[in-house]
């Protein structure tokens, strides 16, 4: 296979996972969020129910116990748009995955030395 | 298994910081000297690909869900740990800055977890095994299962040293969800090394068969 085709075809594949990804994604916590909700009283370790309203309890314990405060309002939070529905977050992914490939080329080229 | 600001003190969380930079310009001392003009678009078109699959969660045993972290695969395909470090730092940088995905002030420490950890673990896990068991595909497996488990038992000693998560539970939920979504890391490395090998044998640091 040529290059251009290899990269081609890596792009396409690239891209249809971040279209199919908003549809397929499971919405669960994460192990990590997991662990945390449980640990804090809002989740079985072994089961599925989230009590919301612990959680939301959780996340102020936690920011009180560790002091870090930081907050940050990010422009696409969690892979979606301000305002539109599963298009906003199909558009959200595929940005970010175009973003990626522009910005992580800029910088390996800016990076490797021209003679390599 | 991305830190959110929350969970870390400040100063620890330079502390991760000040480790992630040390990696980070290793890694860019790596591509000054490693990177040959014919891997830039490869490269991008990993981070591309790592970027997107990190986006689908998939549902794991209670009620948890987990997704590939990447760095084990572009350190193998890559034929070094610091391709992990490389290409997980600009996909953390992306995932937090834009997108809300981890921390700011915490994402030393994410790199530290997912990039360096993942890096090192997946590349020497992998040229390891392969070496003892002689097949690539079982030891990319492998190794991206261990690259996942290493990262996410490192992530509960650091919530333990928080004082976010007491060190007993952490390690055990931690690395109970995490030894399943291993699973999912070490399935797509092995795969992706598979489609990778069979497009382009030659694009591969290290043959597939025979240990270099």
């Amino acid at each position: 296979m040529e290059t251009k085709q290899f990269i081609i075809i890596g792009v396409a594949i690239a891209l249809v996972i971040a279209v199919a990804a908003p549809f397929l994604a499971s919405g669960n916590p994460d192990g990590l969020e997991s662990a945390f909700f449980s640990i804090y009283g809002a989740k079985p370790f072994m089961g599925d129910e989230l009590d919301e309203d612990a959680a939301g309890a959780a996340e102020e314990q936690v920011i009180a116990a560790t002091g870090n405060d930081f907050a940050y309002e990010a422009l696409m939070p969690d892979y979606s748009i301000p305002g539109m529905d599963k298009a906003g977050e199909v558009l959200a992914v595929v940005i970010g995955t175009l973003l990626m490939l522009v910005l992580v080329f800029v910088i390996a080229k800016v990076s490797a030395r021209p003679d390599n | 298994m991305h830190i959110p600001d929350a969970f870390i003190p400040l100063g620890q969380a330079l502390v991760y910081w000040v480790i992630a930079l040390v990696f980070i310009a290793l890694a860019l001392r790596w591509a000054r000297r490693s990177m040959g003009e014919e891997k830039i678009p490869l490269v991008a078109v990993l981070a591309a690909g790592i970027f997107a699959i990190q986006a689908l969660n998939i549902p794991i045993p209670w009620g948890t869900s987990g997704h590939m972290v990447g760095a084990a695969l572009a350190a193998i395909v890559l034929g070094s740990p610091y391709a992990g470090v490389f290409v997980l730092t600009l996909v953390l940088l992306v995932q937090g800055v834009i997108f809300g995905d981890g921390g700011i002030t915490v994402m030393g420490a994410n790199i530290v977890n997912m990039g360096v950890v993942g890096g090192f673990v997946g590349y020497y896990g992998y040229t390891g095994i392969k070496s003892v068991i002689g097949n690539a595909y079982a030891a990319a497996f492998i190794a991206g299962w261990a690259s996942l488990f290493v990262s996410a038992i490192l992530c509960a000693v650091e919530l333990a040293i928080a004082g976010t998560f007491p060190l007993d539970l952490g390690l055990t939920m931690m690395g109970t969800y995490h030894a399943v979504i291993g699973l999912i890391e070490g399935g797509i490395t092995a795969v992706a090394l598979y489609l990778i090998a069979s497009a382009r044998p030659d694009i591969l640091e290290q043959p597939i068969g025979v240990t270099a």
